[in-house]
């Protein structure tokens, strides 16, 4: 079904070609580009033809773009509406602001359409909707700084032309003026908090709209300005004041502006711009006003004004004024220094002289003599306790370190100062001297490097080697002795007039040698009070007690643990051991008969001597009395 | 330097002998360190001591008298020469019976303590001190720095007040070894 229609193709091609050229021969020359002035087909192929109608196509693409762009803009054609159903309520509300400018702006249009001020008018607007339609695109993302710059810009055109009557109103006030004013003002502060620089997008604005636009138009430069550049005609009478009080108002709150645009006056670009917006601003004033840094001046001449209910017609000259302000403020000054100063100038107050609390109102300002306490806020508790966990986790705890008192020894004590019992041999002069070099030299040995050191002693061991190895004649350096040895010598020998060979001997005293008896000096019997001999036979008596316990106790271990040998010594065993000695000879047994009974019992035995002896007395004495008797002489036989 | 200032100092007899013996050694230092004039008047007994036109120092005369008396009190030439050497240098004099009102026997005996078997005592002060001590009879002259003269007078005074040696060495060295650590 599909097949190449060559004759179709054929015509289809001549008839481009005709209305090619037939584009061409009526010559418009709207359309810049379209180099090709026919259509050449013969011999051309299908992408060859396309190629050039795309040449021309893109051309006349362009030009549709911006045609329609342009008259897209026109006014007849309103396409807003579309826009108002989508974005926020600040771009809808902004839009309707900017619509009714629009709209208010068609009326005048055409009035002063030929006065240049239209022309800006014009080209704000123009920018404002081209901004607007440059982003149609992106719906939502809107310059609200740009649109807030347009409105401020319409706002000041539109000023005068919303004419909303109030009860208020008078000649000189308008409500909906002061409104209007008013939001200004907030617009200019919040304009003045971003900090956007007036001459950039006022010039940006420019070029864009220079850009944008084909039309030529009348720039004048700085020579060329004339009355009618500044002021407006001296027709309008009505809204003269009202229009001098919305001067005065914005030039109030657009002092910064204003300098701004004074200050940019040397540029020489964007001159009538400016001067344009300040006679917009301005507003028809017929007076000549110098807008001085005391824009408060102007506020004042306005209010006195407003208050003396004078008629406007008589004004005063800006000197004039200034002399009536300054008088004013003279006279104010006067009657401040003759009335009674406030408390807060009169010295030391005390709390009967000021008013209730009136300390609080103050920022009284005193020395702090005394680091303040910190104060605990959140974060700082915060930072204690990261702290906090950081250690715990470092487990860096800060315990306290038990100190130990260093114990020394008697003993190394003493060994630290030696005491010499010899007269020195240096004199009190050189042992001085000596102290001296000893500081100074301490410097000097710390500047010696260690490893010089460790240097000097190998090269010293060296050299003693190979000596040893070469030396013919070496002789072997004497042993350096390394231990020291205290003698423990006895008191006497230092008593000694000879010298000691050991000067630096330390005596042991008795104590280091054995431990002296806590109990003190050692007593004889004889000495001993009668406390101490019973101290003494408690203890003995606690030591055998003690003595006795353990045998028994591992008697009865033993007994338990092998029965067998714990009959050790039992009776058996001496029964045996008795036999064996008698068997021997070494022993002999006596019997025990009962004759005997004398050597059971110590109280028989010596009754027995006791009577022995008595039988042996009696037995003498019985001697001596036979003798006696024999001795003795009768007296009947010595009868004579 | 003025006119010419003089010092004048006694000899007194047992110390005659002495003094010529040392003349050498004594006027050689005063002579050529401290550019003085000195000699020994024989009528006054005295030694004088003069400045001239070479004397550049004014304590030099103060200094040459000290090492002199030193001397005359019984020190040795070279220790007293460190009168002239050091700055810091002091003699201090008293008497036994300053210290405790003893007489008779109990003064010998205090005497005796402070002297030793054999001077050993007062050597071992002067050893840990590092001072001088002369020990004329009942009169006590000690030489040295401030703090080691302190140190020997409270020891040669414990030893008057009845001390043993062996406390009072304890003492002393307990002293010593604080101040050498303090230095």
């Amino acid at each position: 079904l599909f097949s190449v229609q060559d004759g179709l193709a054929t015509d289809f091609r001549a008839l481009t070609k005709i209305l090619y050229d037939l584009n061409k021969a009526l010559g418009s020359n709207v359309v810049r580009g379209g180099p090709l002035k026919e259509l050449v087909i013969e011999n051309f192929d299908e992408e060859q033809i396309w190629q050039q109608l795309e040449l021309q196509n893109n051309a006349v693409l362009d030009f549709f773009k911006k045609s329609i762009a342009r008259d897209a803009k026109d006014e007849d054609l309103c396409l807003l509406s579309d826009q108002e159903e989508d974005g926020s309520d600040a771009e809808t509300s902004s839009d309707l602001e900017l619509e009714d400018s629009v709209m208010e702006a068609e009326t005048e249009q055409k009035n002063i359409y030929t006065k240049g001020k239209a022309k800006e008018k014009q080209s704000k607007l123009r920018e404002g909707t081209m901004q607007k339609y440059s982003d149609e695109d992106s719906d939502i993302d809107f310059d609200i700084e740009a649109l807030e710059q347009q409105t401020k810009t319409a706002k000041e055109t539109t000023l005068k032309k919303m004419g909303k009557k109030s009860i208020v109103d008078d000649k000189f006030f308008k409500l909906s003026d002061m409104e209007a004013f008013l939001e200004h003002a907030e617009k200019e502060n919040r304009e003045g908090e971003e900090d956007i620089n007036y001459f950039e997008d006022i010039i940006s604005a420019d070029e864009e709209e220079e850009s944008e636009e084909a039309k030529v138009k009348t720039i004048k430069s700085s020579r060329d300005l004339t009355y009618k550049d500044f002021f407006d005609p001296i027709d309008d009478n009505d809204d003269v004041v009202a229009n001098d009080v919305e001067d005065d108002q914005v030039e109030e709150a657009d002092g910064a502006v204003e300098e701004q645009n004074e200050e940019s006056m040397s540029e020489v670009e964007d001159m009538n711009e400016m001067i344009m917006e300040n006679t917009r601003s301005k507003e028809a004033s017929k007076k000549v006003t110098f807008s001085l840094p005391d824009d408060s001046e102007t506020e004042d001449i306005t209010d006195t004004l407003l208050e003396k209910g004078m008629d406007p017609s008589e004004i005063k000259s800006s000197f004039e004024k200034r002399q009536e302000k300054m008088s004013k403020k003279i006279k104010s000054l006067e009657e401040e220094l003759l009335e009674e100063k406030p408390w807060q100038l009169k010295g030391e107050v005390t709390g009967q002289k000021r008013p209730e609390n009136s300390l609080l109102e103050e920022t009284v300002l005193f020395d702090h003599a005394v680091r303040m306490a910190p104060v605990i806020t959140e974060e700082t508790t915060f930072q204690l306790e990261d702290i906090i966990k950081q250690r715990i986790l470092d487990e860096a705890w800060d315990d306290v370190v038990p100190k130990e008192k260093p114990k020394e020894e008697a003993f190394e004590y003493k060994k630290r100062i030696t005491l010499d019992h010899e007269k020195s041999k240096l004199s009190l002069a050189e042992i001085y001297e000596q102290e001296y070099m000893k500081l100074h030299q301490q410097k000097t040995e710390e500047e010696e490097n260690p490893e010089h050191k460790e240097i000097q002693e190998m090269m010293d061991s060296l050299f003693l080697k190979l000596d040893a190895l070469c030396n013919f004649h070496f002789t072997p350096k004497p042993p350096v002795p390394e231990v020291k040895i205290v003698s423990n010598l006895p008191a006497i020998s230092m008593e000694e007039v000879a010298p000691v060979a050991v000067s630096d001997a330390a005596l042991l005293a008795p104590e280091e040698i054995k431990e002296k008896n806590k109990a003190g000096d050692v007593k004889t019997d004889a000495e001993k009070t009668p406390t101490d001999k019973k101290r003494d036979r408690r203890k003995k008596k606690l030591r055998k007690r003690m003595k006795r316990r353990e045998k028994e106790k591992r008697q009865k271990l033993l007994e338990k643990m092998k029965p067998e040998q714990g009959t050790k010594l039992s009776k058996k065993a001496a029964a045996a051991k008795l036999k064996r000695l008698t068997k021997e000879g070494k022993a002999s047994l006596l019997k025990d008969e009962g004759k005997d009974k004398v050597l059971k019992s110590s109280q028989a035995f010596f009754s027995q001597l006791q009577d022995q002896v008595k039988m042996q007395i009696k037995e003498a004495n019985k001697l001596k009395k036979k003798q006696k008797q024999q001795k003795a002489v009768s007296v009947h036989k010595l009868k004579l | 330097v003025g006119k010419g200032e003089m010092r004048k100092v006694a000899v007194p007899a047992n110390r005659y002998t002495p003094l010529k013996e040392n003349w050498m050694k004594i006027f050689t230092p005063v002579v050529e360190h401290l550019q003085l004039q000195i000699r020994f008047n024989l009528k006054t007994r005295n030694v004088e001591i003069k400045t001239c036109q070479e004397t550049k120092d004014l304590s030099a005369l103060t200094k040459a008298a000290d090492f002199v008396k030193a001397f005359i009190l019984g020190f040795q030439v070279e220790d007293a020469l460190a009168l002239i050497r050091l700055d810091d240098l002091f003699l201090e004099s008293f008497e036994v019976t300053d210290v405790k009102p003893l007489k008779g026997d109990h003064l010998s005996r205090a005497i005796g303590r402070i002297a030793g078997k054999g001077g050993k005592t007062k050597f071992t002060i002067e050893n840990v001190t590092r001072t001088r001590i002369v020990l004329a009879d009942a009169k006590i002259h000690i030489l040295g720095s401030f703090q080691n003269i302190k140190m020997a007078r409270t020891a040669i005074c414990n030893l008057i007040l009845g001390n043993p040696p062996s406390k009072v060495y304890g003492n002393i060295r307990a002293v010593a070894s604080r101040a050498a650590e303090r230095f």
